[in-house]
């Protein structure tokens, strides 16, 4: 009987550059042979494998993927420390593009805002940057980005180029800040829930969000208050997607993968879900 | 009469047997110790214990072994693993566990399909064999008593003979060199193996009822009865992988010494592990006993909630029995579940 293959094949990834960001993060673009991830939407994951240590599921960070792919990568583990020991010119393993993105054809024709809080600016810029590379298809767009720390910003330069864009409103908010910002930067010391409050959010605006799981609780609140609806609300969750073909259970919340079902949902989707700490919408009563 | 059906008499089972082992190698039940028993290679009929009801692992072990090699790698380049898969023959695999094989296929043949399970999967003849059930069985009220398919032939004990059904074509394939042993169902074997079947739907003792088991185990998410579990749970996995349908896995890398080349492999992994459901940074979704506890136990009596929406027990009694801190009797847990529902219901209609 004819054998089928295995599913689990990364293609190699060179590595093209290697941009040191703030804090322990790493900016990677790997160049592949074939056009598999060309197809990457964003919000969706690959899953990157350093051989002889190990995979991990690592967000699509650029808008437009090509013959190239950007991941953000934060050192955390023993596969990310692998990672940062790598050069410019080495391999590694990428496999993907999977699970469900941010729903951008959906998006088309409304308000949009985005929502990041620390390392969850990944998944965030790549639709940033989709959206702003069609950016006549969509109405409002705001960005909101929180972070502890104003050293810990990432992307810094980008958000320079943003801010003096008149098309995209970005609010930029740390809990604490260096006084001597240099060069000074528009941002204000709060959170990204102060953020919301200002902005010019109201019922008809999409949202998209991602961030540490304590944070997602208090935006969906702010959210309510400015009467966006479950069904206007998406998040980005993490949990351990290990294979990202919903085989090896690692990622299930409740009865659900959330590496095929997600990483990103919709917030009326989540009803009933329990294992959901992100947010109170979940339980089981 | 079903298609396909036809009498095999006891006294030619020893033929019956050698036919099937011409096919490939034959893995039955066999007796390991006093009170438990083995899937193992068997090369003669007298090796097999047809007594057998649960074996410590279920059949899955041939289909997804503990752990196996996925891909090779060098520095230069990534190269699938593709082992040599010889032709497989399960004998006496109950319908409990032809459940759980069911639930198993639907996993690995969903979107990308995984080749490791398939592969061994198609290149093998599974023969179900009826069993009479002991206190610890409930596939009955599971809905998993009479088997429906994952098989190719099935043996029903009717006293002297079994009667022989014959599912698939290769089923057809494999009983072709017997056809001489075998004799058309008759009446009074239609009737034996009615009986048979009736007599064993009487024979399961535990009166344990499913009802609403799905509402059930959402509504009683956050009963003490979890806690009272988890403060006795020793993590310990013994549960998942004596479950027909647990499949969870991990993907690690051995790596060579020098570093330059290596293996990708899979292995069992267990939900009841303490980093299993842990992310970068040490965030742990399911840091203590209950939440492990609960999540299996919810897995398998509630199930999916998508893609598949079906649950994945199959009342094999198998964690009942092999639990070290006695916590995995579902049916006294869903019992006592059910129990605080019904008060509750009562309550709230007062």
């Amino acid at each position: 009987m004819m054998q089928i293959s295995t599913p689990f094949m990364p293609e190699k990834g060179v590595i093209r550059s290697i941009v040191p960001m703030a804090q322990d993060n790493y900016l990677f673009e790997f160049k592949t042979d074939t056009d598999r991830l060309a197809a990457c939407k964003p919000g969706q994951f690959v899953e990157l494998w350093v051989p002889g240590v190990g995979e991990c599921p690592i967000s699509v960070c650029s808008g437009r993927v090509t013959e190239s792919i950007q991941l953000l990568v934060r050192r955390v583990g023993r596969v990310t420390n692998a990672l940062f020991q790598m050069s410019e010119g080495d391999w590694a393993g990428l496999r993907g593009p999977y699970g469900h993105g941010f729903p951008v054809e959906r998006y088309k024709g409304q308000n949009l805002c985005m929502v990041a809080g620390g390392l969850g600016i990944a998944p965030i810029r790549s639709l940033w940057q989709y959206v702003l590379d069609h950016r006549q298809d969509f109405g409002k767009v705001i960005l909101i980005y929180g972070m502890r720390h104003s050293d810990e910003m990432l992307f810094r330069e980008e958000l320079k180029l943003l801010l003096q864009r008149g098309d995209i409103h970005v609010f930029l908010a740390a809990d604490d800040a260096t006084v001597c910002e240099l060069p000074p930067f528009a941002m204000q010391v709060g959170r990204v829930t102060d953020m919301i409050r200002q902005a010019a959010i109201d019922h008809d605006f999409q949202v998209a969000i991602c961030g540490p799981p304590v944070m997602y609780k208090y935006v969906i609140e702010e959210l309510k208050a400015k009467h966006v609806t479950d069904q206007n609300i998406w998040l980005s969750l993490e949990r351990q997607m290990k294979c990202g073909i919903g085989k090896c259970g690692h990622c299930f919340i409740g009865g659900r993968f959330t590496c095929q079902a997600g990483p990103v949902f919709q917030l009326a989707d989540l009803k009933f879900v329990p294992e959901l700490i992100e947010c109170d919408n979940g339980g089981a009563q | 009469m079903m298609d396909h059906c036809f009498v095999l008499a006891k006294d030619s089972f020893a033929e019956f047997f050698e036919s099937l082992s011409k096919l490939g190698r034959v893995y039955a039940p066999v007796k390991v110790s006093d009170q438990s028993y083995s899937f193992r290679q068997v090369e003669s009929h007298e090796q097999i214990a047809f007594e057998a009801l649960r074996t410590i692992l279920p059949p899955k072990k041939y289909f997804y072994p503990t752990q196996e090699t996925i891909l090779r790698y060098n520095d230069v380049q990534i190269e699938e693993h593709k082992p040599e898969i010889d032709f497989q023959i399960l004998f006496g695999v109950h319908p409990c566990d032809l459940a759980g094989l069911g639930i198993m296929d639907t996993i690995f043949t969903a979107g990308p399909a995984d080749s490791h399970y398939l592969n061994r999967r198609q290149s093998s003849l599974i023969v179900g064999l009826s069993c009479m059930p002991d206190k610890h069985c409930f596939c009955q009220s599971m809905g998993t008593d009479c088997p429906e398919s994952g098989y190719d032939l099935f043996l029903t004990d009717i006293g002297d003979d079994y009667l022989l059904e014959v599912r698939t074509a290769a089923g057809v394939k494999a009983v072709d060199p017997i056809m001489p042993l075998l004799r058309a169902a008759g009446q009074d074997d239609e009737s034996r193996y009615k009986a048979f079947w009736s007599n064993r739907a009487q024979a399961f003792t535990n009166g344990f009822k499913p009802d609403n088991l799905r509402s059930v185990m959402a509504m009683e998410w956050d009963n003490k009865i979890w806690d009272e579990m988890a403060d006795r749970c020793l993590s310990c996995g013994n549960c998942t992988p004596v479950c027909p349908t647990c499949y969870c896995f991990d993907l690690v890398d051995i790596a060579s010494l020098n570093g330059t080349s290596g293996e990708r492999r899979r292995e069992w992994d267990s939900c009841q592990f303490v980093g299993f459901a842990q992310v970068a940074a040490d965030y742990n979704f399911r840091p203590g006993p209950v939440d492990r506890l609960k999540f299996w136990y919810r897995h398998k009596l509630h199930g999916f909630d998508d893609p598949f929406g079906f649950q994945t027990c199959v009342g094999c009694g198998r964690c009942t029995v092999s639990c070290p801190a006695g916590i995995d009797d579902i049916v006294s847990v869903v019992q006592a579940l059910q129990a605080t529902n019904q008060a509750k219901t009562k309550h709230d209609a007062n």
